[in-house]
């Protein structure tokens, strides 16, 4: 059969582009040419807001790997997705599996509880944390106290080695409702009939669960883990509320990196977005790099 | 049934609103006794436009933000316009505004970030010059003390750019201490000036006394820049002779030019609070709160001793007035006598007005207004020693008593002018906006040191110095590629007599 000419296959979709467009023309302008200008700036040393800009061509990436302080912040960065997705997915899937159990009649409520932080405003929680883990009359602090666990008060926020575990502790806490909700979903795809058939077959507890139920919903905890985990590394708003990077670039991941470069120095001088653009192209390619090795590793997976 | 309530409007109440409203309608402004308050708000030397508007106004806050508040509400209503006032900390001013001045909404009235250069402002084009809008502006600057405005610092191309209502004759880390705790502990700072020695062993002794309920010392350890301003401002004490102000003249030796962030006496200083904190005598927790939140702690009793700002004179005055403190000024290291302190030539809390404004008709006339000798008396009696009102018989004036009375008369026996480099050769300021504070810089180091993620203070602030050193010469190298005619000989000053005041006479000598 003869094929159409693309003029002609485009003509006769032509309603199909006409409805696309609206969308095409916003991702255009709030993704593509955002993306296209960071890499072009990136090219520049230019401090974002004066005329003057030189192109300097790959001259700020060189200078950003031979920085130790991005090295740091970006493995932070990463460290910071190691260590708290595992714990969201399990604790996650833990609590769904509870909550999905339809004999447990206040399940609604605890649902309504587990997912409250979800909504509320994370830079709100960021600033209460502070208070909350305040070495001085903070209820964290307080209650170690009372219960005689530490004798003297813990400068969660302010101690280099405590700092960074307790911003992830506080990411999960705040985010744990939306990873059970996803856990929920995909919980609830798996039809009624196969519980019922496991059961007949004398498959229970752990058994029902590790060789029926878990197999049904591992294509989901691929999508899971894969949106956990950019998730995990985007999270500028609550280190900066609740610790700015510090103590001494403690708790500095990327973003409050590229942030502090862009933006603000300490001292007031010129900031530097051509740099910060080549710091956030780098990151970035990385973090593409990580969720094309997953989205690999979830065909391999489903083919499975 | 209800009753339904009348409307009762006397014959009285008409005449006056029809009275005001002719006012405000033939006038073209309104004259400010209608809206008499606190203050006398004078009538514009000239019709401002009657079109009404909102005018938006930024700055660091604290005992500014106190008057402001009081007087804006009157002024604008004397002057039919609403005002939105934003009272930042400088760490957010240093976010906000070079964020709204790239995407165009900045502030109708503004504070630059701290360090920044403001020939750089000028040349970019984000200011406008006041002139336009300040009447007999050339007689209005004639009232001022001399040296407070400057080409090259808020004067450029034969305008003035910037306006400071303000002197810059302050410290912002005076020793402010609990008289109880104090006492206590068997010292009095109104005797004497105290030293490293004296702190140390007041701070672990008010530690003994609060057994655990409260501390020896207290600093806002994770706004990092109060690490540098006390250890800056300590060493000057201690006898390193530096200038204040951003990166092209804070701890530079101006007798050589060079910095001396390695010295002994900045070394002494790092120690100080090194000692603070491994005696048990430093607040828990300092590491995790800012300079406010560390300042509000001292009312409630949470600490004996705090190394801040007369800004907090106002905030107590306000939120504790019950509360005892004293004000001293910074110890001094042990046998050694205290040195003077430098400030650069100009005043502070600059105001620039936005290139992109329509309201400068207005903000013209205030600043007009509060640089008059009334609207100076005004501002002192409410912001007292925080940021000291720039006219000196307006001070004298407001009749100031107490800690703020005492901290001017402290800034007035320590503080002297020292030279400033872009007074002498205006490309400095081309260096000043190429500069770039290295990675870590001063403040981060303390901060690091002091968490004990860095070790060895001598070595750390060794390489700290020649960081700095570094960034400076490129920076002057690089002004220089871009034909500014700089050298780092223009930061050396070998007639400057570290126990007098720089002036107008000290330049032309060079």
């Amino acid at each position: 059969m003869h094929k159409k000419p693309l003029s002609k296959q485009i003509y006769d979709a032509r309603w199909c582009y006409l409805f696309v467009l609206p969308c095409s023309i916003l991702t255009g302008m709030f993704v593509i040419y955002p993306i296209g200008m960071s890499w072009y700036f990136s090219l520049l040393d230019w401090s974002g807001f004066t005329k003057e800009a030189k192109f300097i061509g790959l001259q700020n990436y060189y200078e950003a790997v031979n920085d130790e302080f991005f090295w740091d912040a970006f493995i932070r960065s990463f460290i910071f997705m190691f260590g708290t997705v595992p714990v969201k997915i399990v604790l996650g899937f833990i609590i769904a599996v509870f909550l999905n159990n339809q004999v447990l009649k206040l399940a609604p409520f605890f649902r309504t509880v587990i997912f409250m932080p979800v909504v509320t405003a994370i830079a709100i929680i960021g600033i209460v944390m502070t208070f909350v883990f305040s070495p001085f009359n903070g209820p964290a602090n307080k209650f170690l106290m009372s219960t005689n666990l530490t004798s003297a008060p813990i400068d969660f926020l302010g101690n280099p080695d405590t700092v960074l575990p307790t911003v992830m502790g506080v990411y999960v806490w705040k985010w744990l409702g939306i990873t059970m909700m996803y856990w929920l979903a995909a919980l609830q795809t798996v039809p009624q009939d196969v519980y019922d058939a496991a059961k007949i077959d004398g498959a229970e507890g752990y058994r029902l669960w590790i060789h029926i139920i878990l197999p049904i919903v591992l294509p989901f905890a691929i999508v899971i883990i894969l949106v956990e985990a950019v998730g995990a590394l985007n999270v500028f708003p609550l280190i900066e509320t609740m610790t700015a990077g510090g103590p001494f670039f403690s708790s500095e991941v990327m973003e409050i990196y590229i942030f502090r470069t862009a933006f603000v120095t300490d001292s007031g001088t010129m900031p530097r977005l051509g740099y910060a653009c080549a710091a956030g192209v780098f990151w970035g390619v990385a973090v593409l790099f990580i969720t094309v090795l997953q989205g690999l590793w979830m065909r391999r997976t489903r083919r499975i | 049934m209800k009753k339904k309530k009348e409307l009762k409007i006397s014959r009285r109440t008409v005449m006056k609103g029809a009275l005001a409203a002719g006012a405000m309608m033939s006038a073209g402004s309104i004259p400010s006794k209608l809206f008499a308050g606190e203050y006398n708000i004078p009538d514009p030397l000239k019709p401002l436009p009657t079109t009404g508007g909102n005018m938006r106004w930024i700055d660091s806050g604290d005992m500014k933000g106190v008057f402001w508040k009081k007087l804006f509400p009157e002024y604008a209503a004397s002057r039919g316009i609403t005002i939105e006032y934003d009272g930042l900390p400088w760490k957010e001013i240093n976010k906000i505004v070079p964020i709204a001045i790239r995407n165009g909404t900045v502030h109708d009235v503004f504070q630059l970030p701290l360090g920044m250069d403001p020939g750089v402002a000028v040349a970019e084009g984000w200011v406008q010059p006041w002139d336009d809008y300040i009447e007999n502006i050339d007689e209005w600057l004639a009232a001022f003390p001399s040296g407070v405005y400057l080409p090259g610092v808020n004067q450029f191309n034969g305008k003035t750019y910037g306006t400071c209502l303000t002197a810059n004759k302050r410290t912002g880390t005076c020793l402010l201490y609990s008289e109880k705790y104090m006492s206590e502990a068997g010292y009095d700072p109104q005797a004497g000036r105290m030293t490293y020695s004296e702190i140390r062993d007041a701070a672990k002794k008010i530690t003994k006394n609060g057994n655990g309920q409260y501390y020896g010392w207290i600093i806002g350890g994770n706004q990092v820049n109060r690490w540098e301003d006390v250890v800056h401002t300590f060493g000057q004490v201690g006898g390193a002779h530096s200038g204040r102000g951003g990166f092209t003249n804070r701890h530079i030796n101006f007798q050589n030019g060079k910095f001396q962030i390695a010295s002994d006496q900045y070394m002494e200083a790092v120690e100080l609070l090194l000692q603070l904190k491994s005696d048990g005598s430093a607040f828990p927790g300092v590491m995790s709160m800012n300079a406010p939140q560390a300042r509000a702690l001292m009312p409630q009793g949470a600490a004996g001793m705090i190394f801040q700002g007369p800004w907090c004179i106002g905030v107590w005055g306000r939120d504790a007035p019950d509360w005892k403190y004293g004000i001293a000024s910074e110890p001094v290291p042990d046998g050694k006598e205290a040195q003077p302190l430098y400030i650069a030539e100009g005043g502070s809390n600059t105001f620039w007005l936005s290139a992109n404004s329509t309201m400068g008709p207005f903000a013209g006339d205030l600043i007009r207004f509060m640089g008059t000798e009334q609207g100076q008396i005004y501002w002192a009696q409410t912001v007292g020693a925080a940021d000291p009102a720039v006219n000196p018989d307006a001070v004298a004036k407001a009749g100031l008593t107490g800690p703020s009375a005492q901290a001017l008369s402290m800034f007035a026996e320590n503080i002297l002018v020292g030279p400033n480099p872009i007074v002498r050769n205006k490309d400095v300021g081309i260096v000043a906006a190429k500069s770039r504070v290295p990675d870590p810089s001063l403040a981060l180091v303390i901060q690091g040191l002091y968490t004990g993620q860095l070790k060895g203070v001598e070595a750390q602030l060794k390489d700290c110095n020649q960081r700095y050193e570094d960034a400076l010469d490129k920076a002057v190298e690089e002004a220089r590629a871009d034909g500014a005619n700089v050298t780092r000989d223009d930061w050396v000053f070998p007639n400057w007599d570290v126990y007098s005041n720089y002036g107008a006479e000290k330049y032309q000598e060079l």
